[in-house]
């Protein structure tokens, strides 16, 4: 049995082999991952489309092939006497399997169920496909329809983010905290650090306070009436790109050095603009922060949390002012403001504000956060 | 003077009345426009009148049953004059109900004949007023008209349309009964419960799977109507009676009887309501429309009878909710995939989903079941044990493909496998739920379980009574 590249998204016509996940003789069941291709606008993943047996490859890794060319050669294995998949292959390009209400779900956003690859048993569309979809896929490009006053879809990820966020705001009770942090010395640091952004800077720093309040990378679970206090540090990062917000997600930041986040920040975020994300790397956050510094122009902002998280923190634009110092004297400082909200129902302002604290500490005095250093 | 409309729904029958109301729950204000009576053809001639006929014959066919178990009634005897009588009083209830509803729902009701004179205008044409208006948007639900073939002549007085059958005020001796879907069944299975001889000449085979197709046949039969599929009606001529030669695979054979009903198939009338001056785009003689029911013609949609599909009011229902809300700003879809098929033949038969041999020539690799309706103790306690259920399922996976019935109840036992059938369904997903006890449902799920051969009530036989 050949298996091909098919079609995998919109418009694709080829993709790049990235990496087979298999070997020769390998013993693979159906859905199994076979190997991973690289299409102009996301990663994905070929599955099995049957029991059986990996008999060799028709390209390598590296190839760039088109759309119907043979990857590799199964073979019948030990458990493929069981339902004949060719069948079913069949049958799949017939019958979408999907519940009315997750049809909805892709309507409503402009989604073709066909473009849709289900996670669900036996291959099931569900509600969370079709978000992760809208992740990875850039909306589509419409013609706006004839009325008197000209009108630009609401629908696909700009839907998908309104959803997102009157649930976040009509589900948690907001509470918005702001500071002001002299970045001078900061500034000073990274003159001579240029391989770490200030971006990298802030997100470890955070991680290091989430470690002392741990309460801020938790989750609200009502009906069992407690909070799960998370220890991965899956931190989200807000790009703002041309479709709207993607936060792709920086994983297990309590365990990386500046410069494994410096690198992974700036390889997310070129994925986020070129919307090559896949959906694990734009899910699964236990806090999210968002620089909007590098735009200009915000002194303060009320971010809103992005559910089921507890907080999130902004970064704005950081100014020179004239600050008056421990000796009463003017001196001009670099200053940046920085806004957290937060569940109340979850912490408090008190809390909140010796959290905002430890960071300042660490932003204003680069050094201590050395000696929180793995 | 034009008055100025938002949306105007043309035709006040199933389609219709529903998008109208849809509309209006949504915030739109709509005018309904209907030149007949409100409720079309399906409340007032067809679904309603044919299922007061068919409820009648079954429940007739209950007498012997319910005198067995200690009814006494005396003799009886069947007065069409008081069932003419009953029917009308029933539609016109229905239809005061529907009335009400469009006032209480805000839709304006206008009578008159409606036409369409510009992309954005109609008027309204009712006796010597004619009024002008303007619309944003207009559905168009006019129905569609009943097509015969030209070789019979419908003018004999012993030769009726489907309608006309109905409404009979005599139960006729001898009837032949031609068509092509299930209200020939109906019609002939109710005449021959009243005591008809009946005739069925089918023009294609019994649109079912094959085993409901052998079931129905041996219970038509039963019932003492005579099952001709694959017909073509060659002739008729009437002389106090009707004598029609036909063709079938067995050869070319004539019938006699002293009437014939000629059921006819749907089709759409493009020349009225000024629908010729619209130049709307067109397939198979229907009005061509998207998935929400937009025609060719932006601001005019269409829904039923007058697009392409089965003249269904069930499809024209659906199509009247879809279109109103996609004029209301939200999205909708039709898909007819899994849309059940009924008769109201006694016992009923209901289908969705494919036939076994749809789903094998779909590239399934299929397993089926049957399971028969004596074998469900409340079917037993009713002396209602004719009929089966089959279940079409992929091997491997179970995923239901088909659900097909002919049995008690099977009407509203089919609503069970047309949600199973949209929600994607596995056998598991049927047969884990709890069903109330003792009911007809408990046959469905026995059905399923067989797939496995794991009907509890069902004898094993050395061999697995499973395909």
């Amino acid at each position: 049995m050949e298996v091909k590249l098919h079609d995998i998204g919109e418009g694709m016509t080829e993709a790049t082999i990235n990496a087979f996940l298999v070997g020769v003789g390998e013993q693979v069941r159906a859905d199994q991952p076979l190997v991973e291709v690289q299409t102009d606008k996301m990663t994905a993943e070929i599955p099995a489309p049957a029991n059986g047996i990996i008999k060799g490859f028709s390209v390598k890794e590296g190839d760039t092939i088109r759309v119907g060319e043979t990857v590799l050669i199964m073979g019948a294995g030990k458990e493929s006497v069981a339902p004949k998949r060719t069948s079913s292959a069949t049958a799949q390009s017939t019958r979408i399997l999907a519940s009315p209400y997750t049809r909805k779900l892709a309507r409503d956003a402009g989604i073709p169920l066909e473009k849709v690859r289900g996670s669900g048993p036996a291959g099931r569309i569900l509600d969370e496909d079709i978000q992760s979809h809208l992740l990875v896929e850039p909306l589509p490009k419409e013609t706006p329809e004839r009325t008197e006053a000209d009108s630009i879809p609401f629908r696909g990820r700009r839907k998908q983010i309104a959803s997102k966020m009157v649930r976040s705001v009509r589900t948690i009770p907001h509470c918005t905290h702001f500071e002001e942090i002299d970045v001078t010395e900061l500034l000073a640091w990274k003159r001579d650090v240029t391989d770490v952004s200030m971006g990298a800077f802030f997100i470890k720093a955070l991680s290091v306070c989430l470690k002392e309040f741990p309460i801020f990378n938790g989750r609200l679970d009502e009906e069992q009436e407690c909070v799960h206090l998370q220890h991965a540090h899956h931190i989200g990062v807000a790009v703002d790109t041309e479709e709207g917000l993607i936060v792709p997600v920086i994983r297990h930041v309590e365990e990386k050095t500046l410069k494994g986040i410096q690198k992974e920040l700036k390889a997310l975020t070129n994925k986020a603009l070129d919307h090559t994300l896949t959906a694990k790397e734009a899910t699964g956050g236990t806090f999210t922060v968002s620089n909007v510094g590098p735009l200009g122009g915000s002194i303060g902002a009320t971010p809103i949390i992005n559910e089921p998280e507890v907080a999130l923190v902004s970064f704005h634009k950081t100014k020179k002012r004239p600050m008056v110092n421990e000796a009463d004297e003017i001196v001009i400082r670099s200053i940046m403001n920085v806004s957290m909200s937060f569940d109340h129902r979850v912490a408090d302002g008190g809390t909140a504000v010796r959290f905002t604290n430890r960071l300042r500490d660490f932003i204003e005095k680069p050094g201590i956060l050395l000696m929180e250093m793995i | 003077m034009v008055e100025k409309r938002d949306l105007m729904v043309i035709g006040g029958g199933p389609g219709g009345y529903h998008a109208a109301l849809r509309a209006a729950q949504l915030g739109q204000q709509v005018t309904l426009i209907e030149q007949g009576e409100i409720g079309g053809a399906c409340l007032n001639e067809g679904c309603i009148p044919s299922k007061i006929l068919t409820h009648f014959a079954s429940e007739f066919r209950k007498q012997g049953h319910l005198q067995k178990m200690g009814m006494v009634m005396g003799e009886t005897s069947i007065d069409l004059a008081r069932l003419k009588s009953y029917r009308e009083e029933k539609i016109q209830g229905l239809r005061a109900g529907v009335e009400g509803l469009l006032r209480s729902g805000g839709v304006e009701v206008m009578k008159g004949a409606a036409s369409f004179l510009s992309e954005n205008r109609i008027g309204i044409e009712n006796g010597h007023q004619f009024s002008l208006f303007e619309f944003k948007q207009a559905i168009v639900a006019i129905g569609g008209k009943m097509e015969y073939p030209s070789r019979i002549s419908m003018k004999s007085p012993f030769v009726l349309t489907e309608r006309e059958a109905l409404t009979m005020t005599e139960i006729p001796e001898e009837l032949i009964v031609s068509g092509h879907d299930y209200v020939a069944i109906e019609i002939a299975a109710a005449y021959a419960a009243l005591g008809s001889a009946v005739t069925l000449l089918m023009e294609g085979r019994l649109p079912f799977d094959q085993a409901i197709e052998r079931e129905m046949k041996r219970l038509l039969k039963k019932q003492k109507v005579s099952v001709t599929t694959e017909v073509t009606i060659l002739s008729v001529s009437d002389d106090g009676g009707v004598e029609v030669d036909y063709e079938s695979p067995t050869g070319t054979r004539q019938v006699n009887g002293t009437h014939l009903v000629v059921c006819g198939k749907s089709g759409a009338d493009l020349t009225c309501a000024g629908l010729d001056r619209l130049q709307l785009e067109c397939e198979e003689g229907k009005i061509k429309v998207d998935g929400e029911g937009r025609t060719s013609i932006p601001g005019v949609w269409a829904i039923g009878d007058v697009t392409p599909g089965p003249g269904l009011a069930i499809k024209a229902i659906k199509e009247g909710k879809v279109a109103a809300e996609a004029i209301a700003g939200k999205t909708g879809e039709m898909d007819l995939e899994w849309l059940p098929a009924i008769v109201h033949m006694d016992p009923p038969v209901a289908c969705a989903g494919w036939t076994e041999e749809e789903a094998k020539d779909r590239g399934y690799d299929v397993v089926c079941s049957e399971y028969p309706f004596r074998a469900n103790g409340f079917a037993a306690l009713k002396e209602e044990t004719d009929g089966m259920i089959k279940i079409v399922s992929e091997k491997g996976t179970s995923l239901i493909l088909g659900i097909h019935m002919i049995g008690p109840g099977a009407v509203e036992l089919i609503s069970t496998g047309v949600l199973g059938l949209e929600m994607a369904a596995r056998a598991e997903d049927f047969t884990f739920p709890l069903y109330p006890h003792p009911s007809s449902n408990e046959a469905l799920m026995e059905a399923l379980e067989e797939l496995t051969g794991h009907a509890v009530h069902l004898q094993r036989r050395k061999k697995k009574a499973v395909r």
